[in-house]
């Protein structure tokens, strides 16, 4: 589920910058994950980099780094 | 939510283990931590691996002796939450809570905390706390996290968490000493589970479900708890290890950097196994000539020496090759570059319906399925992880070469195609492993949308920091995989090379034997006679007909006909109503039947049928002289050639998609713990086989002539 139109997700975040998150939209197991390996509401997160051809964003939170899926990056709403 | 769940427990407790028995302590911990190195260090070499029953989740057993107490240490799979979404999780929850049967319920957990993200690993620790076992954390990568500037207060810590905390360098043996000591100390006691869940839920927002609530609240409570307890300074200078990671999953250069890894890997593969398989072969072939030396010739001789001796050889054979593979896999997961290459192909794999994760086991599976499919364990998808092992065997082996090099290098004619450099054998090659690696596309493709159907499987992975690769976990990976295979594979492919001998040595009817040769004789005088001396086929067709008048030249006419009119021959001629839509005659039927538990026979196989005898088409002469047979060879009682260039097609077609490795089939069964999965892709690709071998031949035939 993408977040609503009136707020930016982790998607459109370009590559270098950070931002705290707001909320994560969704109720299956995808956000479940997503929330345990810490993208919960208020982290900062930074965008290290991004695959190639569309592929996984490389975010960096609560000291790791983690890789998601653009879909997926979509569904984390940040706080502007 | 936040209550210790204590059910199975009836004092609520836990009940004091009795000084006879060994202590049962439990290791988990999130994957990358630095577990399976502490594992090592404390108990060295598993005592025992397995699956859990009934699931393919691997159980991984230790056993050592701390101040005179025995414990068996269990390594549970690494997880990231107790909240069961995956068979993993869900194995580590049911051992923790004593709820597998056959599985003792630990005496205590040892977590296993890293260092450098400590706040998403108090994830998992406030979890496994909260069921009331007795813990003690293990604090590793401690280096790496001094190198990226944090300190970490244990005492305060460990006051927080109302556990005890060990800081623990494993490749050292540093603080393990300790971490037995408390282990000991702890095993009987009933500790208090840190409080603050319920408080923090409280503030949480009711929008998500429980668990996603749960989540929430856990990392505010976590947050709550590290504050003061972890400092973090910038460092001086950005470590290492971060700069190397821009560079490695930069979208030019890291694509590049992994392209050439790759390439190096399998090179290096080609190299260093190579000669070791070649020496394994002649070894085996010099047992096979000290066994043939001390038996009588006969039946019983033959069984052991072309039956279990060839068998057994052909298993170790492979051995080279997946110790090889495994060892650069588990030198990549070691030291974290799997990770980056998984993120580098995960938007190609996702588009035919796969994952990045699938990668390596699909690129291994170039080299040989065996190591490939077993190395789809990194895969924790169970739906992605099947689907990579059914298609992994499309990816073009090593076996299937020299079946390739000697068709191409026979019936493509050598042609020079635009560039003078690039010629069409060459190309032809390459298309064969095209064929594959399209095959494995659509079939992916297809299951993903059909039978497999289902919502996208997440890609939530970590990219861990980089370390070194600890030997001692790289060599027991390696000692693993050899061992499970030559036990699994080695068993079946002894008793189906035995099979396949039988079928091609009896029924032994040497009237029909010598009336064989005698036809075969005269048909070779009646062509002869027909052909004009300056035929290029004229040549060949005089030498075998010469060498009916040599001791080995009949030696090895009577095995072709031994073989033709065994078992085996029969059975080919009973499939060549299959296999003439293929363009093939019987014998080629036969060929193909018996290499079915293993293709590398095949060229053998056709060197006794065209009565070549024992030649080896591994060598130069054999090759040539198997060559040269091929192109003389006509359909029965005609002179038209069998070998045109649509047939070697359709034949490299059929063994680039065929499933002949009756090894790889039992490695699918024994990684699904199921013989269903292996009857299906044998199944399909069979099918899938002769459907683009006749496609192959009779489109071939029409546009060729």
């Amino acid at each position: 589920m993408p977040a609503s139109l009136d707020s930016a997700s982790l998607e459109d975040l370009a590559v270098g910058s950070s931002a705290r998150v707001a909320d994560v939209s969704g109720d299956d197991p995808t956000t479940l994950r997503l929330l345990e390996m810490g993208l919960t509401p208020g982290v900062y997160v930074r965008v290290v980099g991004t695959a190639p051809l569309g592929g996984p964003l490389e975010l960096e939170l609560r000291g790791y780094r983690l890789s998601i899926r653009r879909h997926d990056a979509a569904r984390v709403a940040i706080a502007k | 939510m936040g209550e210790p769940d204590v059910s199975g427990r009836p004092d609520g407790g836990h009940p004091p283990p009795d000084a006879g028995r060994p202590l049962v302590v439990a290791l988990v911990g999130n994957p990358n931590t630095g577990k399976s190195t502490l594992f090592s260090a404390l108990a060295g070499i598993p005592t025992r691996i397995g699956n859990y029953p009934g699931v393919t989740v691997e159980e991984k057993v230790g056993r050592f002796s701390h101040r005179g107490r025995a414990i068996d240490l269990v390594d549970l799979p690494g997880t990231y939450s107790l909240v069961p979404k995956s068979p993993d999780e869900q194995v580590v929850v049911d051992v923790l809570r004593g709820r597998l049967p056959g599985v003792p319920t630990p005496d205590c957990v040892v977590i296993v905390a890293d260092a450098t993200n400590l706040e998403r690993n108090c994830f998992l620790a406030t979890q496994t706390l909260e069921l009331g076992l007795p813990a003690v954390v293990a604090l590793t990568l401690g280096d790496a996290a001094e190198e990226k500037g944090i300190t970490i207060d244990v005492d305060e810590l460990s006051r927080r968490l109302s556990c005890p905390v060990v800081r623990v360098v494993a490749p050292a043996r540093k603080g393990v000493g300790e971490l037995g000591d408390r282990i000991l100390a702890i095993a009987g006691s009933r500790p208090a589970s840190p409080q603050g869940l319920a408080r923090h839920a409280a503030a949480v927002d009711s929008r998500h479900d429980t668990a996603a609530r749960e989540a929430i609240a856990r990392y505010a409570w976590i947050e709550e708890l590290l504050a003061g307890v972890v400092q973090r300074q910038t460092p001086s200078h950005r470590p290492l290890a971060e700069r190397i990671d821009t560079v490695l999953t930069h979208r030019v250069w890291g694509t590049l950097i992994f392209a050439a890894t790759m390439l190096a890997m399998f090179s290096a593969i080609f190299w260093l196994a190579t000669p070791l398989m070649d020496g394994i072969s002649a070894g085996v072939d010099a047992i096979a000539g000290v066994v043939e030396g001390l038996l009588p010739p006969g039946a019983i001789r033959s069984l052991v020496v072309d039956g279990v001796i060839a068998g057994v050889g052909g298993v170790v054979v492979f051995v080279p090759q997946i110790a090889m593979l495994f060892l650069f896999v588990a030198l990549l997961e070691g030291c974290g570059y799997l990770s980056r290459a998984a993120f580098l192909m995960d938007r190609l794999l996702c588009g035919v319906g796969l994952g990045g994760k699938s990668f390596i086991p699909l690129l291994s599976s170039f080299a040989c399925a065996i190591p490939g499919i077993m190395a789809a364990r990194t895969i924790e998808n169970p739906r992605d992880r099947l689907l990579t092992i059914l298609v992994a065997p499309l990816m073009s082996c090593s076996a299937r070469l020299p079946v390739y090099l000697l068709l191409c290098g026979a019936f493509v004619p050598n042609v020079a195609v635009g560039f003078s450099w690039l010629r069409l054998p060459a190309l032809v090659l390459a298309g064969m492993y095209a064929v594959g690696v399209v095959a494995a596309a659509a079939v992916a493709l297809l299951l993903s949308r059909t039978v497999f159907f289902g919502p996208p499987q997440p890609f939530v992975m970590e990219l861990p920091g980089w370390r070194w690769p600890r030997p001692a976990v790289v060599l027991e990976r390696v000692r693993e995989a050899v061992w499970s295979f030559l036990q699994n594979a080695g068993t079946l492919i002894v008793a189906v090379s035995i099979v396949i001998w039988a079928l091609a040595s009896y029924p032994h009817d040497a009237d029909a034997i010598a009336a064989d040769v005698a036809a075969r004789r005269g048909s070779l005088a009646a062509r002869l006679a027909e052909l004009p001396a300056a035929d290029p086929d004229h040549a060949e067709l005089s030498a075998e007909l010469a060498a009916f008048d040599t001791e080995e030249g009949l030696e090895a006419a009577r095995r072709g006909a031994a073989q033709r009119q065994s078992l085996l021959g029969r059975m080919g001629r009973l499939v060549e109503p299959i296999v003439r839509p293929l363009g093939w005659d019987w014998r080629l039927g036969c060929a193909a039947i018996a290499s079915f538990p293993a293709r590398e026979v095949v060229l053998g196989t056709l060197g006794v049928i065209y009565n070549l005898g024992d030649v080896d088409p591994g060598e130069e002469a054999g090759a040539s002289a198997l060559v040269r047979r091929l192109r003389a060879a006509t359909w029965d009682g005609t002179s038209r050639k069998v070998f045109t260039l649509p047939v070697a097609l359709s034949i490299m077609v059929f063994f680039a998609l065929c499933a002949q490795c009756a090894s790889t089939l039992v490695v699918i069964g024994r990684e699904t713990n199921s013989w269903v999965w292996p009857v299906v892709t044998f199944t399909y690709m069979t099918v899938l086989a002769w459907v683009a071998a006749f496609a192959t031949y009779q489109i071939g035939t029409r546009l060729l002539g």
